[in-house]
């Protein structure tokens, strides 16, 4: 389910030919949902929250500072459905039962209408990284190296935000599981984006590539292959394992860093984008996974499966020196300075991305780490005069969770409600009369816990 | 090897290296460093105003007209994301510093600016 009018007044508000196409695409019977919070064992249902989606304007894109926005979550949410219907998912268990979704996830009406709207769909999402990033002045090799060399260190020597707010949380179990499910996004369906970068003919950096998708995937044996050893990970925890399974919890910033690799990977007119991206990413992998083991350790000892994390800290470290050596400066020789900017600018687009997944996730963490006071500040907010959004919500309506752009008092009107910030943490039950405040950009869902339970939305003006 | 400096553009849109000041130059949406040296004399063309086409700067000590794309050739190589920069600076040893000052070249075209004046 997801927080919204029964009779959204959809389509005008979702704007023009996209965002029609658009809601053809999330109202398809694979993408509405059911009502269990934890998606089930087929990869080819998740929640699209067509009713939400239905408010979001797709005439306008998020600007640089909006990357948080409702519609930038339901973009990305949609472009990662797009994405990965590009790849191969198969359940682990078999198609038994599932030739139907596997037929239309694939099939030729939802391909037309992807086809028909992923470009559309990327310059919306992916638009305000024109304006908040740009590379000038004579980029020469060296101008590379030394700004490559200078954000790494940055990195390696800054906190991870994520990391710092699940090491500062109350229930540090429930903060670092919300940050296995954002990892989980990438982590189960891991190097699908690179690989469309391996076909072709572009020399030694082509092989080079291909040693670390090699990697990757365990050198063909499933036991090694990274997503194997994440799901272990995972496992460990008492987690799902099968993909998507915690859809409904990924955030904006996580989506779009996925998004991102597949953004770039997709059209190779992008391609020293990418390779500066992935270049970024794979040096500031190993220190990060370091970092995330420390914490991890801290929080359940030697109950958590880290093997994942020791592979990355360990292969991530020469994935940092092939990516740099042989692809990234090797491309910037090879090809010569017209090409130097593109890569710079790859590298500032993955950094900046990056740190919309770790802001995202720490607030988020901050969020529904904190409930109580969010009570207490839904009593001292102000409300605007406008009348509040009403829901009505049963045993039966889907599950499905959302952000709002700026803040929002929620309130129960009749009956009682779970209010849902975490995948495995405990909900919060609000009694009839009872508040709390959701800050714009942080992710909810609620669930019934009466037969019948009713919702007023109520805007809080900025300040 | 390079020397790399962060700036705020929020807060400093002026870098000094040693004797050599550069300038944060806005070309449409972007942002470039450019150095503040007039051709001619050495004038400060972040005092320069634009000509009414948009295309030239006018120094203010002289009048000469310096044309926008030739004062961006001169850029020094710099990425901005949001409104930290990053400049890369060969490393020549002299001190940097990072200030705000006022930048005229950045404000719209004037539209009193005689264009037979530098040549009278």
């Amino acid at each position: 389910m997801t927080v919204q009018p029964q009779a959204a007044p959809a389509a005008p508000r979702a704007g023009g030919t996209l965002g029609k196409r658009i809601l053809a695409f999330a109202g398809h019977p694979l993408f509405r949902g059911d009502p269990q919070v934890v998606h089930g064992r087929n990869p080819y249902r998740r929640m699209l929250a067509p009713g939400s989606l239905a408010e979001a304007d797709f005439d306008r894109p998020p600007g640089p500072g909006e990357w948080a926005a409702h519609r930038s979550l339901a973009a990305h949410r949609l472009l990662g459905t797009f994405y990965e219907a590009e790849t191969v998912l198969l359940p682990e268990q078999g198609l038994d039962g599932l030739y139907e979704d596997f037929d239309l996830f694939y099939g030729p009406d939802l391909k037309e209408l992807r086809e028909g709207s992923v470009s559309d769909l990327e310059r919306f999402a992916f638009g305000c990284l024109d304006e908040a990033v740009d590379v000038s002045g004579a980029a020469t090799p060296e101008v590379l190296e030394a700004y490559f060399q200078h954000v790494v260190e940055e990195a390696a020597a800054g906190p991870s935000p994520a990391l710092t707010a699940i090491a500062g949380a109350r229930d540090r179990k429930s903060a670092a599981d919300l940050y296995l499910v954002q990892l989980a996004l990438d982590g189960l369906t891991e190097a699908s984006a690179m690989s469309r970068n391996l076909a072709g003919a572009y020399g030694p950096e082509q092989s080079a590539l291909f040693k670390i998708f090699i990697d990757e995937f365990g050198y063909g044996v499933y036991d090694a292959k990274h997503t194997t050893i994440f799901a272990k990970m995972l496992r460990s925890r008492a987690m799902a394992t099968h993909v998507h399974a915690y859809w409904n919890f990924y955030l904006t910033g996580p989506l779009a860093t996925n998004n991102y690799y597949y953004y770039l990977s997709r059209d190779h007119a992008k391609f020293f984008r990418y390779a500066g991206a992935v270049t970024y990413a794979e040096a500031v992998f190993a220190p990060a996974f370091v970092e995330m083991i420390k914490v991890f350790r801290d929080i359940f000892g030697d109950a958590v499966d880290l093997h994942y994390c020791d592979e990355h800290a360990h292969i991530d470290e020469h994935h940092g020196r092939i990516t740099r050596d042989q692809v990234l400066l090797a491309l910037a020789g090879r090809h010569g300075p017209r090409v130097v900017p593109e890569l710079l600018r790859g590298i500032a687009e993955a950094r900046l991305v990056g740190g919309w997944f770790e802001d995202d996730t720490a607030a988020q963490i901050r969020w529904s780490d904190d409930l109580p006071r969010h009570r207490e500040l839904a009593g001292s907010a102000r409300t605007g005069s406008e009348p509040p959004r009403r829901v009505v919500l049963t045993a039966e309506s889907p599950f499905g969770t959302r952000c709002h752009d700026g803040d929002v008092v929620l309130e129960v009107e009749r009956g009682e409600a779970d209010l849902v910030t975490t995948p495995t943490g405990p909900p919060e039950r609000l009694a009839r009369g009872e508040a709390v405040l959701i800050p714009g950009g942080r992710l909810y869902g609620i669930r019934p816990a009466t037969p019948e339970t009713a919702c007023a939305l109520h805007a809080v003006p900025p300040a | 090897m390079a020397r790399v400096i962060v700036m705020d553009l929020s807060r400093h849109n002026t870098v000094m290296v040693g004797h050599d000041r550069y300038f944060v130059l806005h070309e449409g949406e972007r942002s470039l460093l450019v150095r503040d040296h007039c051709p001619h004399r050495g004038g400060p063309l972040s005092l320069a105003r634009r000509t009414p086409d948009g295309r030239r700067l006018s120094c203010p000590w002289h009048g000469t007209k310096v044309g926008v794309s030739a004062v961006k050739r001169s850029c020094l190589p710099m990425v901005r994301s949001g409104d930290e920069a990053v400049v890369v600076l060969p490393d020549t040893g002299d001190p940097v510093s990072v200030i705000h000052k006022e930048i005229l070249a950045n404000l719209p075209p004037d539209p009193t600016h005689d264009e037979g004046a530098e040549s009278r």
